[in-house]
């Protein structure tokens, strides 16, 4: 029933948002183009590197595709969906607007998350879209409809990963109104999940997958697909962490709500 | 409808140590101090009652407030609206209650203001019926028509604020809290926005909870005035009695040309007025206008000064508080 | 000159007051240099050479590079927000060139930088990731020549973005894209030199490698030091050739403000 209302709901804030693309036609193709541009660079980037050679620690070309696919259309999601969650302490109660979302008779987290549609990621989940079918038709691997939806699944885990660790470090605001650069600093450890973790060090490698788990954004579900035999396991594990993610973010949230409504700003 | 008692709200206010090493100490180890912003203040008001509740800046107005709007938990003492204790059900409360929150908007800031209401109507699951009839009605009042098609962030003041108001009683709310409506609008929105109120009240027996600085504001809005300063219950009652008291307050203030060589004032002013000195090129003159007229004061002062410059002004919102709180109200 | 060197002073101080970005931006620029070190590492494990650069000379070109990346961008963003806002106009009245005081700005914020962001991140690269010293003393000295008219490059062609304010609402989107475009050509992710030939073919007639990657290069040896003059005169060509560009943009862009009123 709730949930019924809060999706139609949501439709009503997309209807809106999608009104005002539609008046700024010209500024959303700059917004989606100019993120297609960034990831065409760093896609370009992986293609020079590789005229010179024929793997990247074992990996080919196309399966290092298939990790930045995966890794490029999970921050997609975040990035159209959750983008607002990074505005929440300098837009939102920093200038005393958070008290707008707390008259109002709906959850104050949704409110918040549908507050903003980010246009710019739509350009990233495009390119994110081509780079995963290019990938996926080169990197030698079979695809049945068995793994084609896990790897949908993967790829929302993916999303709510990313989603699930910025809204973690964005309830920081409530206690910190600069919380911003923790963000970012933060957000920026997810540039390391465009590679296999299995070029960097044990310190990395523990650190993106037990305490900010960015390696089940993109490594790990695309190497429990290209490797199962070894890998297989991280299929089942990584929807896991996108529930425990989001379960303890939320969690988490509900402190920072409590500990605002007591202190006030 | 409201029911307050013995509120109190104390804040704990760290201290902050600054930069991002400091933030991440203060995660871990604070030291506090406490601030109390509303001690033990009780109160109850009816259904349909317009009061205005006003106090200096930082006397606890706002406090009381979110408190009231369930944004703010009470460190002691009861809360009611409608029946429902706010912070604790802070949803269902925010069902019943409507606001304008001075310069903020309660409207979304890059949608037409059309749809900022349409959205409000999903949010608050008002009927369309309802929906249309009000917002047809608030129209004529408010004069929304011509800026129906445009963002709040391409809006005046005035027009922001006539859109603010509309939004605030959109969903027929028991209680609507407006905090400073007025503020910086010219004569005439302020007008239109009085009468809006005042009709919404005869009509729908909304009741209203005002905070102004503005003393226009409160005599023609207002039937009661509840009084707060330093977070304390100053007083609590009709209008009358402060309008009786302070209605024929009048202040001079006196720039003098040259310095004054003496500060007592001419003999006929005297027993009158009450004159306060700043400097010896300042001077403001408060009177009861029953008692001594304005021309009276300025004759006697132009005889005896040689004033460069005057002007008259009706007492403050803050004048009024003070004097009560040094003289009580008899 | 008096009032630009104490704008420039007033923006080093202004620098220091933003203590939690600075510890951001060093997280994320150490993360940056990590990714960068574990790559090319990688990259490295079955090869030797690659575009006649080993693996020492690569890790220092991309260390040098991605620090002098950091300086391409500038106040354009300012000019542009002051645009939008309106607040030019009164900008445009005060007994000061605008943009000259932006330049001035901008080199005030960048010193800071310097000193802050990027020397700390240069003590680590030549601790820590094999960062090798110039190829020679004279190198080091070009290298920084060559390095500050990058630097100035990149902030006309910023300017040339902050103006362009006058015409469109999304600034934000043409600053990615320029973004995006000076991350391919710059040569602050990767030498020029390892593109395909078609594409450095692209590459060497725009102005974007002077900015990045003509400096490293010098500071690599990859250019060597008898062709380095001529490559200081290709910087200063594209340098002087921007800089009426913008100077041209401004004028129209300010009739255009004449025209409509502000």
């Amino acid at each position: 029933m709730t949930v019924w209302r809060y999706a139609r709901l949501y439709l009503e804030f997309v209807k809106q948002v999608l009104k005002v693309w539609l008046e700024y036609r010209v500024d959303f193709f700059i917004g989606a183009l100019s993120t297609i541009v960034i990831q065409f660079a760093s896609l370009l980037f992986v293609t020079v590197v590789f005229e010179h050679i024929q793997q990247l620690n074992g990996w080919s070309f196309y399966q290092i595709l298939l990790i930045y696919g995966i890794a490029a259309t999970g921050r997609s999601i975040h990035l159209i969906f959750f983008d607002n969650l990074w505005t929440l302490g300098w837009q939102y109660i920093r200038t005393g607007n958070f008290d707008r979302l707390l008259i109002r008779p709906i959850n104050p987290l949704f409110h918040l998350i549908a507050d903003r549609i980010q246009q710019d990621g739509v350009g990233q989940l495009a390119i994110g879209l081509v780079v995963l079918i290019v990938a996926a038709t080169h990197d030698g691997t079979v695809w049945t409809p068995i793994n084609l939806s896990l790897l949908v699944l993967l790829i929302l885990s993916s999303g709510v990963i990313f989603s699930a660790v910025n809204l973690f470090f964005a309830t920081l605001s409530f206690w910190m109104v600069d919380s911003l650069p923790v963000i970012f600093a933060t957000f920026s450890l997810s540039d390391f999940a465009r590679y296999p973790l299995t070029i960097y060090n044990k310190g990395i490698r523990v650190l993106l997958t037990w305490i900010i788990p960015y390696g089940f954004t993109a490594f790990y579900p695309a190497a429990s697909i290209l490797e199962p035999a070894k890998f297989g396991l991280m299929a089942l594990i990584t929807p896991l962490v996108a529930v425990i993610c989001s379960v303890l973010a939320y969690l988490f949230w509900n402190v920072g709500l409590r500990a605002y409504t007591s202190t006030g700003n | 409808m409201i029911r307050v008692e013995h509120l109190s709200k104390e804040y704990k206010i760290a201290r902050r140590k600054p930069g991002l090493r400091g933030a991440a100490q203060n995660l871990f180890h604070r030291t506090y101090d406490t601030k109390a912003a509303v001690s033990d203040v009780s109160f109850s008001i009816d259904q349909g009652e317009m009061v205005g509740y006003i106090g200096a800046n930082g006397a606890g107005k706002s406090t009381t407030i979110k408190m009231l709007c369930g944004i703010l938990t009470p460190t002691a003492g009861e809360v009611k609206v409608a029946g429902i204790v706010p912070y604790k059900q802070r949803q269902r409360n925010a069902r019943n209650i409507g606001a304008v929150f001075g310069q903020r908007t309660q409207l979304f800031w890059d949608i037409p203001a059309r749809e900022s209401f349409n959205l409000l109507k999903h949010i608050y699951q008002i009927p369309q019926h309802r929906f249309a009839e009000n917002l047809r009605t608030f129209s004529d009042v408010l004069e929304l028509e011509p800026l129906f098609g445009r963002p709040v962030r391409q809006m005046s003041l005035g027009e922001k604020m006539r859109c603010e108001l509309a939004a605030a009683f959109l969903q027929d709310p028991l209680v609507v809290y407006l905090d400073e409506p007025t503020i910086g609008l010219d004569v005439s929105v302020k007008a239109r926005i009085r009468q809006f109120i005042r009709e919404m009240n005869r009509n729908r027996k909304t009741t209203v909870i005002l905070t102004t600085h503005d003393m226009q504001d409160i005599e023609e809005i207002c039937s009661r005035l509840i009084m707060i300063d330093a977070g304390r219950l100053l007083y609590d009652g009709d209008l009358r009695s402060v309008r009786q008291r302070f209605g024929n307050r009048r202040t001079i203030h006196f720039d003098l040309a040259t310095p004054a060589t003496d500060t007592g004032m001419p003999a006929q002013l005297a027993p009158w007025v009450f004159a306060e000195w700043e400097g010896r090129e300042r001077v403001h003159i408060q009177f009861d206008a029953r008692q001594t007229s304005a021309s009276d004061v300025i004759a006697a002062m132009l005889q005896s000064y040689a004033v460069r410059d005057l002007t008259i002004t009706d007492p403050s919102i803050e004048s009024i508080v003070k004097d009560i709180y040094e003289r009580g109200l008899s | 000159m008096r009032k630009y060197i104490e704008i420039f002073k007033s923006q080093l101080q202004l620098d220091a007051a933003y203590n939690g970005w600075f510890w951001a931006n060093a997280v994320a620029s150490v993360i940056g240099l990590l990714i960068a070190f574990s790559f090319w590492h990688a990259v490295y494990r079955n090869t030797t050479q690659i575009a006649n650069m080993n693996l020492p000379k690569m890790i220092s070109y991309v260390v040098i590079a991605m620090l002098l990346g950091n300086y391409v961008s500038g106040v354009g963003n300012r000019l542009s927000e002051s645009i939008r806002s309106g607040e030019v106009a009164i900008e445009l009245m005060k007994p000061y060139d605008l943009l000259l005081k932006l330049i001035w700005i901008d080199l005030g914020s960048k010193v800071s930088a310097s000193v802050r962001d990027s020397l700390p991140l240069l003590v680590i690269g030549y601790a820590f990731l094999g960062v090798q010293a110039p190829v020679s003393l004279a190198g080091g000295a070009l290298f920084a020549v060559s390095a500050m008219l990058g630097v100035l490059i990149g902030t006309q062609f910023d300017l040339i973005i902050g103006v362009l304010a006058f015409w469109t609402v999304n600034v934000w989107g043409l600053r990615v894209l320029r973004r995006g475009i000076l991350s391919i050509f710059s040569g602050a992710l990767i030498p020029v030199t390892l593109f395909p030939a078609w594409l450095l073919h692209i590459s060497e007639v725009l102005p974007f490698q002077s900015m990045v990657y003509t400096p490293v290069a010098i500071y690599t040896g990859a250019i060597p030091l008898q062709a380095v003059g001529m490559t200081l005169l290709i910087q200063a060509v594209w340098l002087i050739g921007l800089y009426v560009l913008v100077r041209l943009i401004w004028s129209v862009a300010l009739r255009k403000v004449v025209i409509f009123g502000g």
